[in-house]
């Protein structure tokens, strides 16, 4: 039985029980306030003269006390106010009205409460990214048409660097719920990574439906900037971004949307608006990575096995900033990783400070490290050094 | 879904809090004007008790995901895991803050249950005033509940593990200190509905008076017991030996028990005499305001202690508006009907009455010393004007002298007469007590060094002496003994028995923190304490060492102690002190570190009459229970 089954069954079980109260008043007791306050005037007498048999009082003030408590009475029954009477049944309309109010008041509740738990809300203690997507599998095997649940499912994958199988689950989203402006930004950035970073053809579409949804969304602003760039409509990806600085509540978003916008910038002051070259001359940094391998490695049983060599944070998520993937037996022995190299536009290599450069041999050239897998870590670097790092696989 | 369903749940019994609250005011205020007045005025007790089911039912629902491990569940995650045994499971759903206001909420329903069940002696409309007031209390930790803290907030993605609860949460004591503490809590919303209902109808009457008092003895019973759980369990989970320790958040149930200490006496006067309306109003409204204010002390995150909970300013700032409006709306209310509280009952200076408002400013001052040394460092730390602690040293200076004339007074009280007294006959009365008082007292002056346990053994020779003289003379004229008279009896009692034993286990305790190596020796009060090795060990959820210390006293063997230091599986650490327990001395065992070599730091313990301090308050508790169900509280109604 679905939820809101559940809910109505308890609504008309409460509405039930209150119109039969309203049709069926408690009886009110014979006791009033006043026959009360008589009977424990009575009651305070007759203890006052247990008091006095058991010596709790003087006689010399017995008679005093005796008369207060008269007094007190007569106080008592002079406030004594009237209360409402059995008398005929509520109407019919103030009935549909007490109804009409318990029907409505907890379900427009419910809906004001939840409203706001669309954004996912972490657990304190964050899982790992593979017990992430089990988690959400395991959602997924019970509620298949959750288009939330396939949503996180692309954005955990995307996270897992399995970007085609990202694009899968965003797809499934979509198909569910083409309705949601945020998955349609993230499946529209994971799109454009997974075409060199190219804004056009379905990106452009999905961008624009994001729009339509949310014209204010920043996430959408941004990617409509770089479709415009693409179009190499400049002045366009301009007001964009200036949009989305303002919109953007995330520092760390506005800083960079900032350091892309005032490149923008000097390159059109520059007159220099070559659309293609424009996201190229955002490339300022770069790392060269020298790997040795040992002569073991230079067997030929090694030949087809990948060569993982990337740039990820020196804290933070695992997951790399730049990277190459190179079969052992084409590698030259030197790689120079770039912003070409980034996997998201949004957060390129130059855009970094300090980072680790890994060089890592993997059988099956997957993002995820395997317990067969060699790898070797460089300390932590500065990207602006233009750095030049040299890695021994053991 | 089921999660849902207790949020759901949740709120429902939220709308019937509002309604409680609405209706019933409705039909009371347009009177005959309207027709279904009289009906809306009767709805005030199927709506609690609506109100009341969902709250179990939400209740239940949430004890179930513990149960069943969802972690889906945000708190059932963060304070749950599968490794914890069933029993802390279900005590985990009050072992942090958005269970246990869920468990004060229902408790505060319980509450109005109770009143609206067992009032049977209280006209209709006046219980329905009061079950008004009490839906409105409701309607505000309802509101809290939902809105800052729900207990059922999903997680997007659920962990396959959740968290460890707290360690020192998994004990008995859990089980039941917060429930018996949060019964006294929210118990003090009786007395204080009661006021407020009548402050609202303009009738500080006789009715509100006689049976507002059984709820606040049922309410300080509670409190009792609960302050008292929580002193036994600080004893033996804190693994420091200690029994209370003048932490803010204790001081912070501490304060409502002085009021309501002050407040049963206050109302037995105004009940019996008329007089002290003023102050017995008072008394009910600080009282919970007092409890008001000790949740916002835990629950807004202002102070670090093992009982607060996460820092939260939201929470804090909810607290403090809804402390606010109770106070303020209710002094208010006390300052709209001042008038009606004239009393014109004279009492001369040596009376009853006297004593018991003696009795009564005492207490407040002392609740005042208390309230200043909890709050005041706070006050500094946030106006930036520096930190201070306020600890043992400044509450043993200020609250003890208090403390002294109060517990005189207590036993002097009960000879005096109402309304007049001649100073010969109290002196005729008491002077051979008093006589035999001083003998024991210069016994023990003349054989005892230490001034703290000379000064406890006069206090509890005169409070004890005096109660069984005053039962004995009530034997000899055969009178009615009522059981509110033996409560009073027994509670007293059981003061002195506290105040004997925090004296002798502070003064004559011993404490050593020393290093041992195995099959080491240490002597302590004719004890030998063996150290005979540690081990490793497993339980459920946790790995650690277990110490063995042999105790021996003579060449007779008492107890081969334990004591654990364990590990659980989130890596909190936790000691698990070993107590060879007697109502006459307790022997105390914790391990502490390893210190190389095979030798460990230990803590050893000998704490002389220990268990007094819990079974003075236990006394105290079922004194507060006899005195509630006196016979006049139970006297059939005249119909």
């Amino acid at each position: 039985m679905s939820l809101y089954i559940w809910m109505v069954i308890m609504l008309l079980a409460s509405v039930l029980w209150l119109i039969w109260f309203l049709y069926n008043p408690l009886k009110i007791d014979a006791l009033d306030l006043e026959k009360s306050n008589i009977e424990l005037g009575r009651q305070k007498q007759a203890e006052l003269e247990q008091d006095l048999q058991d010596g709790l009082i003087d006689q010399s003030v017995f008679a005093q006390a005796k008369d207060e408590i008269a007094q007190v009475l007569a106080v008592e029954i002079g406030q004594t106010t009237t209360y409402p009477q059995q008398q005929k049944s509520p109407t019919i309309g103030l009935i549909l009205l007490v109804a009409a109010f318990f029907l409505i008041a907890p379900l427009a509740t419910y809906q004001l409460l939840t409203s706001n738990e669309n954004a996912p809300v972490a657990a304190e203690k964050t899982p790992t990214l593979t017990q992430r997507i089990a988690d959400i599998n395991q959602r997924l095997a019970q509620t298949p048409n959750d288009a939330k649940a396939w949503r996180l499912l692309g954005f955990a994958l995307f996270e897992s660097n399995k970007i085609d199988e990202s694009l899968q689950a965003y797809q499934r989203s979509y198909q569910l719920d083409a309705k949601n402006a945020q998955m349609l930004t993230e499946y529209a950035s994971t799109l454009a990574i997974s075409q060199n970073n190219q804004f056009t053809g379905r990106v452009s579409t999905l961008v624009r439906e994001a729009l339509e949804i949310d014209k204010n969304l920043p996430d959408a602003l941004y990617l409509a900037g770089w479709v415009a760039i693409n179009a190499q409509q400049f002045e366009l990806a301009q007001k964009l971004w200036k949009k989305a600085i303002l919109l953007s509540k995330n520092k760390a978003d506005k800083a960079v949307l900032q350091q892309i916008l005032g490149e923008l910038l000097q390159l059109q002051n520059a007159k220099t608006p070559k659309p293609t070259d424009a996201k190229k001359s955002l490339t300022a940094h770069q790392v060269t990575i020298k790997v040795a391998l040992p002569q073991r490695l230079l067997k030929p049983e090694f030949e087809e096995h990948y060569l993982l060599i990337y740039i990820k944070a020196a804290q933070g998520r695992p997951m790399p900033i730049a990277i190459q993937k190179i079969r052992l037996k084409d590698f030259s022995g030197v790689v120079v990783l770039t912003d070409d190299d980034s996997i998201i536009p949004s957060r390129k290599l130059s855009q970094t400070s300090s980072v680790i450069a890994v060089a890592r041999l993997s059988k099956s050239g997957s993002a995820m490290r395997q317990a067969s897998d060699i790898e070797a870590l460089s300390p932590v670097i500065n990207v602006a050094d233009n750095p030049i790092v040299n890695l021994e696989l053991k | 879904m089921l999660p849902e369903i207790g949020h759901f749940a949740l709120i429902i019994a939220l709308i019937a809090a509002i309604l409680q609250a609405i209706l019933p005011s409705i039909g009371l205020i347009v009177k005959a004007k309207m027709q279904g007045s009289f009906a809306l005025t009767q709805l005030s007790r199927p709506l609690l008790w609506m109100q009341f089911f969902w709250l179990l039912v939400a209740f239940a629902l949430l004890m179930n995901a513990f149960v069943v491990d969802d972690f889906s569940v945000k708190y059932v995650a963060n304070n749950s895991n599968t490794n914890l045994p069933n029993v802390f499971k279900m005590s985990a759903v009050w072992g942090a803050h958005e269970g246990s206001l869920l468990l004060w909420s229902l408790i505060l329903a319980l509450w109005s249950v109770a009143v609206s069940v067992f009032s049977k002696r209280l006209p209709t409309q006046v219980v329905n005033h009061i079950l008004i007031i009490l839906g409105l209390i409701s309607v505000g930790f309802l509101l809290f509940l939902l809105l800052t803290s729900n207990p059922f907030e999903r997680l997007d993605i659920a962990p396959l593990q959740g968290r460890e609860l707290n360690p020192l949460l998994q004990d008995f004591g859990l089980i039941i200190h917060p429930p018996m503490l949060y019964m006294g809590y929210v118990g003090m919303a009786v007395p204080f509905a009661f006021v407020l209902s009548s402050l609202l109808r303009g009738q500080l009457d006789s009715t509100w008076l006689r049976w507002s008092r059984p709820w606040t003895l049922v309410a300080w019973a509670f409190l009792t017991f609960g302050i008292t759980l929580g002193s036994w369990w600080a004893y033996y989970e804190l693994g420091w030996g200690g029994w209370w320790f003048w932490d803010p958040v204790e001081n912070a149930s501490f304060m409502p028990w002085l009021v309501a200490t002050a407040l049963v006496h206050s109302l037995s006067v105004s009940e019996k005499r008329g007089a002290f309306k003023h102050w017995t109003v008072l008394l009910a409204i600080t009282g919970f305001s007092l409890s008001l204010l000790g949740t916002f002390l835990v629950r807004s995150g202002i102070l670090t202690s093992v009982h607060s909970f996460a820092a939260d300013p939201e929470r804090g700032l909810f607290i403090l508006i809804f402390l606010t409006i109770v106070v303020g709306g209710s002094l208010g209310l006390y300052a709209w009907r001042a008038n009606l509280m004239r009393s014109n009952n004279k009492f001369a200076l040596l009376s009853r009455e006297s004593a018991l408002l003696v009795n009564n400013i005492l207490l407040v001052a002392a609740m005042l010393s208390v309230f200043i040394g909890t709050l005041y460092p706070l006050l500094l730390d946030s106006l930036n004007l520096g930190k201070i602690s306020v600890g043992a040293p400044y509450f043993n200076a200020v609250f003890v002298p208090i403390m002294i004339p109060a517990t005189i007074a207590m036993a002097i009280g009960g000879y005096l007469r109402w309304k007049k007294d001649q100073a010969g006959r109290v002196v005729d009365a008491m002077i051979h007590i008093t006589f035999v008082v001083a003998t024991i007292t210069l016994i023990a002056y003349l054989s005892i060094e230490n001034i703290y346990v000379i000064l406890a053994i006069f206090l509890a020779a005169w409070i004890v002496l005096h109660s069984l003289l005053l039962l004995a003379q009530r034997l000899r004229q055969k009178g009615k003994i009522s059981t509110s008279f033996i409560g009073m009896i027994v509670a007293h009692i059981g003061i002195a028995v506290f105040l004997f034993g925090a004296t002798i286990t502070t003064q004559y305790g011993v404490e050593k923190d020393i290093k041992m190596k195995v099959n080491e020796t240490v002597e302590i009060k004719g004890n030998s304490f063996i150290f005979r090795g540690v081990e490793r060990f497993s339980g459920a959820n946790y790995t650690g060492n277990k110490g063995a210390i042999e105790v021996l006293r003579g060449k007779q063997k008492i107890a081969i102690l334990k004591p654990e230091k364990r590990q659980y599986a989130t890596g909190m650490p936790m000691t698990e002190a070993a107590i060879n327990p007697s109502l006459l001395r307790d022997i105390y065992v914790a391990l502490g570190e390893p210190l190389g070599d095979g030798a460990w730091s230990l803590r050893l313990y000998y704490k002389p009459l220990v268990r007094w301090i819990w079974l003075g308050g236990l006394l105290i508790a079922i004194g507060a229970l006899l005195a509630a169900f006196d016979k006049r509280y139970r006297r059939k109604r005249r119909t």
